[in-house]
């Protein structure tokens, strides 16, 4: 699904700006490696509608084309156990960036400090090493019992689970800049703060965004842990509710769903990525 | 295993027929083991089962379950009568122990590849509201703003839509939250929540921890809404095994009649499964109706063989039910329930 977004900048030039004929070969040859993406995309599609459509595949398993239309249409029509369909995305959402941002910024801020510092290291690093392997269902019940079954144990759960991979991103990024650098910068006179702005924060940043992309992926796939939590709205909820009865049109809608919502939210970040950090990889 | 081996070397037939002629000496206990071995006795049973306090955990630990079944069990664990059903599907469960009646409902209507052989207990009060003293609930429109917690997918939380469907309050009036029940005690002891729909131990901690019933077992039941545990059996499973199935069930009438016999007994064993004290083991498995495989057998519930009883209307009631409430997409008529029901193993285990 890359393609568009990386080959743009090149091939609207080929296309031209002053609006050259848009004839379908020129389209073919614009879309480059997409047409691989289409392929993948139409390979599955058949191999769904071949599986479903001839009654191979129970539908409880796997909804065929049409049931799954249906679900769509239900939930957005009717939603799903007294909640929107959109309310239901929206809390999800919002779950989602509250605690991927705390998460991010704290977990940044103190991955720049333990790069800067190994004393502030030795004292967090057991902490971050301890928590980012661990899985959250191990510590749910916990969270529950010390804050409730209201939204703060689910962004707690997600704050403590973006926030250990960001930390370590923006350390190993502090810790990647090259001596060189360092070195120039001071020969310049510049001071302890100046070197870390303008050397040193610069340097860490393409591995911090890397850092946030992949918090982002972590806290997305903690959300239906999150959401078992305390039950009842989310997305991550409601896929989790519909399987319980092989509700399978709802538990496919729900995936895409979140599968589709996922996919911009990481675009965004690669997007601001780019306009921040263009520089990297071009030393 | 191994005896069954051994009888390999014995004609057959003529083994039958010696066990036929010996009658009451086979009754005494001749053990069913050696009758199996007549049919085909399966390498393993997978059975999914919940660690709970009823008399099938007496089966279960004295070991009866594999000795009149003829096949070594494979117990599994479950949380909820939903993994049970996508067990069976998957082919992973043969027998699934004391699965509730609306993950039943769900699954016949849904035309997973099992059967109902048989019932373990007629819920009743055994699951039950419980409300918190300090709430202020005393009648249903109390509810209203308030919050209730229940194990969604389960028997109380049909019951819970039920109680408010019968009393025109609606999930916007209430806010009807799925916790499972070691969350629900947590979240009670935090207060916060104001009720629960649960069973025990869930139940008696919340009734400890400052909380009171709200009785609507009764009403519900009048209502429509009766709840169950029953037995399913994958159908290929009894129709390849039909002699291991019905020795299941033996087994768990034996439990049955070792409960209604001596209760301090059965208690005892119950408690070690489940891990509790004797006395709660004894006191949860008052809460509920252990009907007894005559009555299971009679119109009232699940009915002769070929003949399915009143319960068929409760299971088609309870997909109707779940439609509305679109958990599942479509329920069928009465007669797939009605289909659905086989108690030719409950009658053959009820005779010897």
């Amino acid at each position: 699904m890359s393609a568009p977004f990386e080959s743009s900048g090149r091939e609207d030039a080929a296309l031209g700006p002053r609006g050259t004929a848009l004839t379908a070969g020129r389209l073919w040859r614009w879309l480059g490696d997409f047409r691989i993406t289409l392929a993948s995309l139409g390979i599955l599609l058949f191999l769904w509608c071949v599986l479903t459509v001839g009654g191979l595949v129970n539908e409880l398993f796997l909804p065929g084309p049409a049931l799954l239309w249906d679900g769509v249409l239900d939930l957005i029509e009717n939603g799903y156990r007294s909640r929107t369909i959109w309310e239901h995305a929206g809390l999800s959402l919002e779950r989602v960036l509250a605690g991927f941002g705390t998460g991010a910024v704290a977990g940044t801020l103190l991955g720049l400090a333990m790069g800067a510092s190994r004393q502030i290291e030795a004292f967090f690093s057991p902490l971050v090493e301890f928590f980012r392997p661990l899985p959250q269902l191990a510590y749910l019940v916990l969270l529950v019992v010390w804050f409730g079954i209201e939204e703060t144990a689910q962004i707690i759960l997600l704050f403590l689970t973006a926030l250990p991979v960001s930390a370590i991103a923006a350390r190993d990024g502090v810790r990647s800049v090259s001596l060189q650098r360092l070195q120039a910068a001071r020969s310049l006179g510049a001071s302890q703060w100046q070197v870390f702005r303008h050397v040193v924060f610069p340097s860490a940043l393409p591995e911090i965004f890397t850092g946030a992309r992949l918090a982002i992926g972590v806290v997305y796939a903690t959300l239906i842990a999150a959401e078992i939590i305390a039950g009842s709205t989310g997305l991550g909820w409601m896929i989790l509710d519909a399987g319980r009865f092989l509700r399978s049109d709802y538990v496919f809608a729900g995936i895409i769903a979140i599968g589709i919502a996922g996919l911009l939210l990481d675009r965004l970040l690669l997007i601001i990525e780019r306009r921040i950090v263009h520089w990297a990889g071009k030393d | 295993m191994t005896k069954h081996q051994g009888l390999g070397a014995l004609d057959r037939r003529s083994f039958l027929a010696r066990v036929a002629l010996g009658g009451a000496a086979l009754t005494a206990g001749l053990p069913a083991r050696a009758l199996l071995a007549a049919g085909k006795a399966p390498d393993k049973i997978n059975v999914a089962f919940f660690v709970e306090t009823k008399p099938t955990m007496i089966a279960k630990g004295e070991g009866w379950f594999e000795k009149l079944s003829g096949g070594k069990i494979n117990w599994s664990e479950v949380g909820s009568g939903a993994e049970i059903n996508t067990a069976i599907t998957a082919g992973s469960v043969d027998i699934g122990l004391a699965i509730g009646s609306s993950p039943t409902a769900a699954g016949i209507a849904q035309g997973l590849p099992y059967q109902l052989i048989g019932m373990v207990d007629n819920i009743g009060p055994a699951e039950e509201m419980v409300v918190r003293k300090s709430a202020n609930i005393k009648s249903p429109a109390d509810f209203k703003g308030k919050k209730v917690a229940t194990a969604f997918g389960s028997t109380s939380h049909f019951r819970v839509l039920g109680f408010l469907k019968t009393n025109g309050l609606t999930e916007k009036d209430v806010t009807v939250l799925d916790l499972k029940p070691d969350a629900a005690v947590a979240a009670w002891s935090r207060g916060d929540i104001d009720a629960g729909y649960y069973w025990s131990p869930a139940k008696a901690k919340m009734l400890e921890g400052g909380g009171d019933y709200f009785p609507t077992s009764k009403k519900l039941d009048a209502a429509g809404y009766v709840i169950a545990d029953l037995i399913v059996c994958r159908t290929a499973f009894s129709k390849e095994y039909p002699d291991a199935v019905t020795g299941f069930l033996r087994a768990y009438r034996d439990a049955l009649a070792m409960f209604k016999t001596k209760p301090a007994d059965a208690a005892a064993i119950v408690a070690k499964q489940a891990g509790v004290a004797p006395e709660v083991a004894k006191r949860d498995m008052d809460e509920y109706d252990f009907v007894t495989f005559e009555r299971q057998l009679t119109e009232d519930w699940l009915g002769p063989p070929g003949k399915a009883g009143k319960f068929a209307s409760v299971l088609k009631s309870t997909a109707d039910f779940l439609v509305t409430q679109k958990s599942i997409r479509t329920a069928p008529g009465l007669e797939v329930f009605q289909q659905a029901i086989n108690t030719t193993f409950m009658a053959q285990a009820a005779k010897a």
